[in-house]
Order: C-alpha cells, then sequence, then structure tokens
C-alpha cells in the first residue's frame, strides 16, 4: 500500500489544503478580533499583525474555496451547492457558513479599516461613509457573528470529516475539536508570520499576547490527539486497526511522530516555554516557530486525511 | 466598552438560537416528512451465495442494460478461494452492487440532494444534473460501491435498474439473466412475494448491519469455504 495510493482513497491532498486554508482563516480572524479588544483598541487596523491577519482571513477562505471547486468532477456546475441545500449534509450546512461567515468576515474589516477606507475615498463617494456608519452601529453584534462563524468554521472542517461512517478514524468526536484548536493554532502562526514579514516589530506586545496564548493552544493540542488515538485504540476492532496502522510503522508513522509532534508541537512549545514573556525576540526567533507551527498543521490535515481513508469499517 | 460587551453577548445570544433553531426545525421537517400516498413499495434483492457459480452473466448483462463504461462497474461478483483440495475445490462469491441501505450515508450527506431515497419504490439513487461530483456520497458509502461515471462525471451506481427494465415492467437485468436462479427480487411490502418467502424461510445475513445502513441487499450464506473470525 503506498502512501498517497490506495483503493479505498477518496479525497487526495487538494481537500486537506482546503482544510488547512479553511482553519487558517478562521483562526487569524479570531486573533484579529482579539488584538484589537484587548491590546490594540481603535487603531489596530495599524498594527502589521492585525493587517497580516485581515489579509490571510479572506486570501485564504478564497483560496480553499478554489481548490475545492477545481477539484469538483463537474467544476462549472458548483453554483449548484449554492441553490440547492440539504440540512442532513454537513457539507452543505457548511457551505452555508462559509457564505455567511464571508459577508460578517467583509463587514468587520470595513468596521476596522473605516478611516483608511474613508481617506482613500476622500469625500468622493458619500455613500461609503452612510454604509460605514451604519455598520459602525452593529459593530458589536459583527464581531459576535464572526466569532462564532469562524469558530463554526473551524470546526465544520473536522465535522465534514467526522460525518463519515465508513472511515472508523475519521467517524471520531474529537476531530472536529482537534481540527478547529490546531486550525486556531495555524491562525495564530500565520498572524505573526505575516506580521513580521509585513515588518511588524518582532517583540511588539502583539507578539508576546499571541504567544502567551499558544502554550496553552498547543498543550490542548497534545491532549486532543492523545485522546484522538487512546480512544480510537480504546474502542477496538477496526478503529484499533486504524489507530496502530496511521501511527505506527511506515511513511505515515513517520510524519506523525516526526513532522506533527516533534517539529510541529514539540518544537514551538520548547521555543515558546525556554523564551519567557519578558525576553526580547528577534525576526528569526519569530519567523521559524511560526514556520514550524504552520508545517505541523499542514502535515496533520493530510496525515487524517490519508490515514482516515485507508483503513474501511 | 461595557455597553459593547453587552451588544457583543447580545449579538452571539441571536444567532446560537437562530441556528438552534433552523437545524431543530430541519430536523423536525425530516422526521415527520411523508410521501404523498402513492403506491409504496420497497425493493429488495437477495443474493442466494450457494447458488451463485461466478459466471459474471449479471454484471455482463447490468452493463449492456444500463450503459455502463469501460473501466467502472456498478455490479461485481467478487470470488474467495479455492478452498479444499482438487478434485473437491470450491469458490466462494460475493455480491458487490448498492446495497439500496435504509439507512442510507450517501442520501444524507450529499449537499445538493442529487443522491436521494426514491419514495416510490424505495430506491436509492442519483440525480445526475444536480449532482456536482463533490465524493462525499463515494466517501460516505460504506460498502463504497459508488463512483463517477467518466461520461456524465456524476456518481453512479445500481439502481435495481429503475430506469431501464423496472420501467419496462421487468426485472432487473442480473435477475434475468442469472442462469442458476440465484438472484431473487421483489417487493418487501407485499406479504406475498417471492423476496418475503424466501427471507422468512432461509436463514440470510446482510453486510455492516452494525454501521446502522439497513441495506436492503440480502445475503444467503455460502456453505462452502472457511469461517473466518
Amino acid at each position: 500500500m503506498s502512501p498517497f495510493h490506495f483503493d479505498s482513497l477518496i479525497w487526495h491532498w487538494p481537500i486537506a489544503i482546503y482544510l488547512f486554508l479553511a482553519g487558517i482563516s478562521a483562526g487569524a480572524i479570531c486573533f484579529a478580533v482579539l488584538l484589537k479588544h484587548f491590546k490594540l483598541g481603535k487603531h489596530a487596523y495599524k498594527s502589521s499583525f492585525v493587517q497580516a491577519a485581515c489579509l490571510i482571513a479572506p486570501l485564504a477562505v478564497f483560496a480553499g474555496l478554489g481548490i475545492l471547486v477545481v477539484d469538483l468532477t463537474k467544476p462549472f456546475d458548483f453554483w449548484k451547492i449554492l441553490v440547492f441545500y440539504n440540512p442532513t449534509s454537513v457539507m452543505s450546512v457548511g457551505v452555508a457558513v462559509l457564505m455567511v461567515y464571508q459577508v460578517a468576515l467583509f463587514s468587520w474589516l470595513a468596521c476596522l479599516f473605516k478611516e483608511p477606507i474613508l481617506k482613500w475615498c476622500d469625500n468622493r463617494w458619500p455613500i461609503v461613509e452612510k454604509a460605514l456608519n451604519i455598520l459602525m452601529k452593529f459593530e458589536a453584534t459583527i464581531t459576535g457573528l464572526l466569532v462564532i462563524l469562524a469558530l463554526s468554521l473551524g470546526a465544520y472542517t473536522g465535522f465534514l470529516l467526522s460525518a463519515l461512517t465508513t472511515f472508523p478514524m475519521l467517524n471520531n468526536p474529537v476531530l472536529p475539536m482537534l481540527f478547529l484548536i490546531s486550525g486556531i493554532s495555524s491562525g495564530a502562526a500565520g498572524t505573526l508570520l505575516g506580521g513580521v514579514l509585513m515588518k511588524g516589530n518582532p517583540d511588539g506586545k502583539e507578539v508576546h499576547f499571541i504567544h502567551n496564548i499558544e502554550i496553552p493552544l498547543i498543550l490542548l493540542e497534545l491532549a486532543l490527539l492523545f485522546t484522538f488515538f487512546l480512544g480510537l485504540i480504546l474502542s477496538g476492532g477496526q478503529s484499533q486497526v486504524a489507530a496502530l496502522n496511521a501511527i505506527g510503522e511506515g511513511f505515515w508513522g513517520w510524519v506523525f511522530w516526526a513532522g506533527i509532534i516533534v517539529v510541529g508541537l514539540a518544537m514551538p512549545l520548547a521555543f515558546n516555554l525556554f523564551m519567557t514573556t519578558s525576553a526580547k525576540r528577534k525576526f528569526s526567533y519569530v519567523a521559524i516557530t511560526a514556520s514550524c507551527s504552520l508545517f505541523g498543521v499542514l502535515l496533520l490535515r493530510n496525515f487524517i486525511l490519508y490515514t482516515g481513508q485507508m483503513t474501511v469499517a | 466598552m461595557k455597553k459593547e460587551r453587552r451588544l457583543f453577548l447580545k449579538g452571539a445570544c441571536v444567532a446560537a438560537v437562530g441556528v438552534a433553531g433552523a437545524s431543530g426545525l430541519s430536523i423536525a421537517n425530516s422526521s415527520t416528512s411523508k410521501d404523498d400516498g402513492t403506491p409504496n413499495c420497497k425493493y429488495a434483492l437477495i443474493h442466494d451465495e450457494n447458488k451463485c457459480i461466478g459466471c459474471d452473466a449479471c454484471s455482463v448483462a447490468c452493463r449492456e442494460t444500463n450503459n455502463v463504461p469501460e473501466g467502472v462497474s456498478r455490479l461485481d461478483i467478487e470470488r474467495e478461494g479455492p478452498f479444499g483440495e482438487y478434485p473437491n475445490q470450491f469458490y466462494r462469491f460475493t455480491r458487490k452492487s448498492c446495497q439500496q441501505c435504509e439507512g442510507k450515508p450517501c442520501v444524507n450527506v450529499c449537499p445538493t440532494g442529487a443522491a436521494y431515497h426514491d419514495p416510490k419504490t424505495g430506491i436509492v439513487s442519483v440525480d445526475e444534473w444536480k449532482c456536482v461530483g463533490c465524493l462525499y456520497c463515494i466517501a460516505a458509502c460504506p460498502y463504497q460501491i459508488r463512483f463517477i461515471n467518466p461520461v456524465t462525471k456524476a456518481a453512479d451506481k445500481c439502481d435495481f435498474c429503475k430506469e431501464t427494465r423496472l420501467k419496462e415492467g421487468r426485472q432487473p437485468a442480473c435477475v434475468e439473466a442469472c442462469p442458476t436462479k440465484a438472484l431473487t427480487f421483489g417487493d418487501l411490502k407485499d406479504p406475498h412475494s417471492q423476496v418475503v418467502e424466501v427471507l422468512k424461510t432461509t436463514p440470510n445475513y446482510r453486510s455492516k448491519t452494525e454501521l446502522g445502513t439497513r441495506p436492503k441487499v440480502f445475503r444467503i450464506a455460502s456453505q462452502e469455504g472457511e469461517i473466518k473470525l
């Protein structure tokens, strides 16, 4: 059985990329909201880190949807998913969440960048100012909705796979939580990496704030991974076969232990623990830690998708 | 700041209630929806693995009748064996085709409703036009019998010849083609049908029922071959 080609394989790597992009979008916008509300306030839009998160969130979700459409066997019929809905289908509900999420996302971005938008418009279109003022009235509600929708989107990527009873490893109640938490941590990493690449101060209060949240996130992710696999092994039968097949010997076993556990989780955790909150951050430190996290989450998506489809119930 | 937080929470509550209400409603709708009094029947098929000789007449007939392109198939006979010593050798044959589940995992996951349960016949069907090819139904099928038709690019599978033979008032192509009468087809709701009679008098089994699929392809276990644990 080759790691990328086997009989029961139905969804290939483009789906893993999509799951990754949806997660990073949800995570990045959560951090933009957190940074604005707890650290930066009104002038949040001036921070490179908030700007990076606000670029990543829409671009990632567009790229993900693009991949999804191209991956259909009938790409030109994609609009049928938007027209016909099936409430029992996780994918259908997810598409609805994705659509509303994008509306909330752009409304919130408009509120956040109100000043630069108005400056750019330079009183040319009075309707823009009017629309922005109306949006600003509902800013708190939009923010609340956006956070809920982002969390739903992050969890949805897990529910999409966990709805498949065919594959005992995917049909697992921990999977949506695991995807949500790893998605949020990839959003944090994306925000940090984007921020320092956009000339943000690697020792700024944004970095310290995000790094503080990263430690509990990584610990939670480790606990969820442990629960995920121990749960499968204790269930016995095909679930046990699937779990041992995934994290045992072979290509995907290496991906899990070396790629996900060591590079993706243990190294960022060690960096964060050794570099206390008071220490001075450098560009290379922030960039490397964030890259390790992103790499780990991308591997995790591929690992779960491929090994999940290897064992049939 | 305090007012803002209150508004945030208000927005959150409205959203949560909205989502819960909408999903509750849809579940209620799906559980109470009833067919419109049309003649209700529930087609089922029995494969007698003792009578089956693995001649593939059924799969050939299926391909011709339903215009199934090369490279994919709606129906396969899988063989295991040979068991035993020559001259007393035997094979075991199992049918691989749509199980026409009542639990219908493929229908539940289909985002557009292209995979649907036909209330008149109880047959799980595909609306080629509505299908966008997301492969979700193919991943959801525990029997792994769905495939993408290379010509239509839509999901495809056995529909008990609903669009071909049943329309002509005949039995499915595989049932008609079987030289040993290993296949029995009929309506489960008709107490006098041959299927009901066979099911009531012969021990039978179904595949993967533990997944809640409630398949309507019944099998009469081969008495030859090994017993595996």
